[in-house]
């Protein structure tokens, strides 16, 4: 858990200062010209102003599994702009993500959402991916849950193999192992605190490290483009 | 050839809520108990999860968590003059079968009943005197009272995890709850559920109309839980789906999530599915039972011997068990003698459909089974009933549980009943529609019984139950008195159209109505007006416990749930630190 977290600071750091030279997300007046621009045309241009969240969420939203930087393409608008929302009253607690979060308005953080949720960017496949055991115990835990544990089916919520339902839950599949898995222990340890009802606190205080695994390892084995 | 199997001290018969919680206190006693479940184990993962869980055709229309009535169906008739038929599909009512027993399918609704309704008979007779009640009505007194139970109903809330705001605690009137309630003991174990905007928008019209809106207290939890068992449950996620079918986010408070861990977890307990119980074995005294004897899944038979014997079935079923076992005297509707299968009651279920314009939205599918706003000031004996004609009340409430597609179509008066005007009124009103439920009183009424049907027999060559009903006129009076002070409720919402439907004789066997058969082995201080004393012990034979809401004189204004959780415990109260310690009669005959 440490290092991939101490790679993901230095990195968004060296990219924070990089994107903001391009673009600075504390501009407050009018709405950013490449949010307007990305309205029109969801796939961004490299040659335009791009907004920060390029830097560690990736051109086309496919994050960066190794920094534990979630996919965003294709998330449903209503989970993205909850996730800044909370970002930018504290509820969600992330130093780098707060920041920006903060410096948008209410309108801004709507749009940032709607424009990753129209995007759609290729399967990454895991650099490594789970054995066959881990792995049909994750399709056990996506699919069943385990009555030994109390855990319910995460596709209950997720929806069918964990493609996500709008307004409600987001996706899994085709997420990165390394950002779903820290995510599970944020909501395990209580950092992440943002979930409706303590949905997921409850379910990832009863799972263990190697349950973690495998059901991450599952969901990010998902390609959604063959489903 | 029947198999004499090692005796034990303890054989229960249905392991649903009750038999969870009896056999669960009595194991942890140190007894050997065996626990006897007709239908098949099931637990939360894996039988309870989605999408199959959603199945609407199958569990709301074929009613796959309920009684298989292809094997053991009741009969039912309107009056004694009639030939019963069997019901061949549920529908007025809902009996479940599998391990945690009806409790798997309800809504989580958790009511108490009022001091009122323990002593009904007599505070009927004080307030309005002698001759205020139809001859034909027999209400009585259970034998225990309101501040007998109460530690109970705070026990049982709490092994549920109940969301809900108190309105009176001990004695102090609480803001936000309902101030008709009898004083409780301390707060609800969580806070309510969120309220949905059906409720804000009762709650607002019920308090420009001078009344008292409250939050509905359910057993599908607003936040996570610990109940004193250990067991956690989550919060529920509002997904629709909870009466008719089970909860797969171990939300909702079932023997599943609250109990059966702890108590399969204890070696004294052993539970045996797949199992019909074919009757009660007494000895030849009549006054004593051996033990019970059961068919198992592959029709093999088998006498289990024990020391005590709890039947703790489905309300109907435990009448039956009773009438099958030659336990206490049948009840003759023609005399007015004998008590088994007397002061059969019901539910008197009326509702409001209130139609707004297509700029509401209602988003009916966002709700839990019970996360409903509703008033209790036509409750019970909460309004004064003089001059009235009739007892009882309902509770009116914007309680709906669901917008599921198949089921969930409220319509205006007049719209046709299939084709095109039918489906373009639903697409029209399926989101801007508030429907209220009026949950009413049955009063036990002489003619109202069951007894054993002389013709039908159930796959194992028994007789079937025989339900004889009617709604009394005493209740149809209440329906309508009730109604009418609904539809005020609904104008004041501004809706454009109300639509009052109060419940209306004759009783119909083929319309959903609600699961809440009661009466039959009912409870009370007079062996000849009871089949069991106030501790729930069978008159006739001391070694028989029954426990269901069939020990209801009569039927109170709310869901029987609660007052069920409430009567076990103090049944486990007198088992364990009475009868068990000195088996006997514990009220002298």
């Amino acid at each position: 858990m440490n290092a991939p977290a101490h790679i993901y600071a230095s990195f968004v750091f060296g990219s924070l200062l990089i994107a903001a030279g391009r673009w600075a997300p504390a501009a407050n007046a009018a709405p950013p010209p490449a949010a307007k621009a990305a309205a029109a045309t969801p796939a961004p241009s490299a040659a335009a102003a791009a907004p920060p969240c390029e830097a560690c969420h990736g051109a086309h939203g496919e994050g960066m599994a190794a920094a534990q930087v979630p996919r965003i393409a294709g998330q449903s608008a209503d989970y993205l702009r909850k996730q800044l929302d909370d970002y930018a009253d504290g509820t969600r607690s992330n130093a780098i993500m707060a920041n920006f979060a903060k410096a948008l308005s209410a309108q801004q953080r709507a749009k940032f959402a709607a424009r990753y949720a129209a995007m759609s960017a290729p399967y990454t496949a895991q650099a490594k991916p789970l054995n066959a055991v881990l792995l049909a115990r994750g399709h056990q835990l996506a699919y069943q849950g385990d009555e030994s544990k109390r855990v319910q089916a995460c596709n209950g919520c997720h929806g069918p193999d964990g493609v996500g339902v709008p307004h409600a839950a987001p996706y899994l599949a085709g997420q990165s192992a390394e950002f779903l898995a820290s995510a599970l222990k944020a909501f395990q340890d209580g950092t992440r605190k943002n979930d409706a009802g303590q949905l997921m606190r409850s379910v990832a205080a009863r799972l263990d490290d190697a349950d973690i695994a495998a059901v991450t390892g599952y969901f990010a084995s998902v390609d959604l483009s063959t489903h | 050839m029947v198999q004499r199997l090692k005796e034990v001290d303890v054989v229960v018969i249905g392991v649903g809520m009750v038999g969870s919680i009896v056999a669960k206190e009595l194991a942890a006693a140190g007894y050997k108990v065996v626990g006897l479940e007709r239908g098949q184990a099931r637990f939360t993962v894996p039988e309870f999860q989605s999408p199959a869980i959603h199945d609407e055709l199958r569990f709301d229309v074929r009613k796959a968590l309920m009684q298989d009535n292809t094997r053991e169906p009741v009969t039912f008739r309107n009056q004694g003059s009639q030939v019963a038929l069997p019901v061949r599909r549920w529908e007025s009512f809902l009996p479940g079968t599998g391990l945690g027993g009806s409790m798997v399918h309800w809504n989580g609704q958790t009511y108490r009943f009022q001091a009122n309704d323990f002593q009904l008979a007599s505070r009927t007779r004080e307030r309005y005197g002698k001759s205020f009640l139809d001859p034909d009505v027999t209400i009585q007194d259970w034998g225990v009272t309101y501040d007998d139970l109460e530690p109970h109903y705070d026990r049982f809330e709490y092994l549920l995890g109940t969301s809900g705001k108190a309105g009176n605690i001990k004695g102090q009137i609480q803001a936000g709850g309902d101030p008709h309630e009898s004083p409780r003991s301390r707060e609800y174990p969580t806070p309510p559920q969120k309220e949905h905007f059906q409720g804000a928008l009762f709650r607002k019209a019920a308090n420009s109309l001078g009344y008292h809106p409250f939050p509905q207290p359910s057993s599908n939890l607003s936040q996570p839980y610990t109940n004193p068992e250990g067991m956690k449950l989550n919060a529920c996620v509002f997904c629709g789906f909870c009466e008719r079918y089970a909860c797969e986010h171990y939300a909702k408070s079932v023997p599943q999530t609250i109990i059966l861990p702890v108590l399969l977890a204890n070696p004294n307990f052993e539970l045996r599915t797949g199992c019909q119980v074919q009757r009660i074995n007494l000895d030849s005294t009549k006054k004593h039972a051996t033990g019970v004897t059961y068919i198992d899944a592959v029709g093999r038979e088998f006498e289990q011997p024990a020391s005590l014997v709890i039947t703790s079935t489905f309300a109907i079923n435990n009448v039956r068990m009773l009438l099958l076992s030659g336990i206490g005297t049948p009840y003759d509707p023609a005399t007015g003698q004998g008590v088994v299968g007397r002061n059969y009651a019901y539910q008197t279920m009326s509702t409001v459909a209130s139609f707004f314009d297509e700029d509401v939205i209602i988003n009916p599918f966002m709700a839990s089974g019970a996360s409903g706003t509703l008033i209790n000031d036509f409750a019970g004996d909460n309004f004064d009933h003089s001059g009235l004609g009739f007892i009882g009340g309902a509770f009116i409430g914007a309680v709906n549980t669901n917008g599921r597609p198949i089921q969930y179509h409220p319509v205006p008066p007049g719209t046709p009943n299939w084709g095109k005007g039918w489906k373009q009124a639903v697409v029209k009103h399926y989101n801007h529609t508030v429907m209220f439920s009026l949950h009413g009183s049955s009063v036990a009424q002489r003619q109202n019984y069951c007894d054993l049907d002389p013709t039908y027999r159930d796959a194992w060559g028994q007789p079937l139950l025989r339900i004889t009903f009617d709604f009394p006129p005493n209740d149809i009076k209440m329906a309508a008195h009730v109604t009418a002070k609904a539809v005020e409720i609904g104008k004041a919402m501004g809706a454009k159209q109300v639509a009052g439907n109060p419940r209306k004789g004759p009783y119909t066997v083929t319309q959903y109505q609600t699961t809440h058969n009661t009466g039959g082995t009912v409870m009370g201080d007079n062996p000849n007006t009871s089949v069991v004393n106030r501790y729930l012990q069978s008159w006739d034979v001391p070694n028989v416990f029954v426990i269901g809401a069939s020990n209801y004189p009569q039927n109170a204004s709310w869901n029987p749930t609660g007052t069920l959780g409430a009567l076990t415990y103090w049944a486990i109260d007198a088992l364990t630190n009475k009868y068990l310690k000195n088996p006997g009669r514990l009220v002298p005959a």
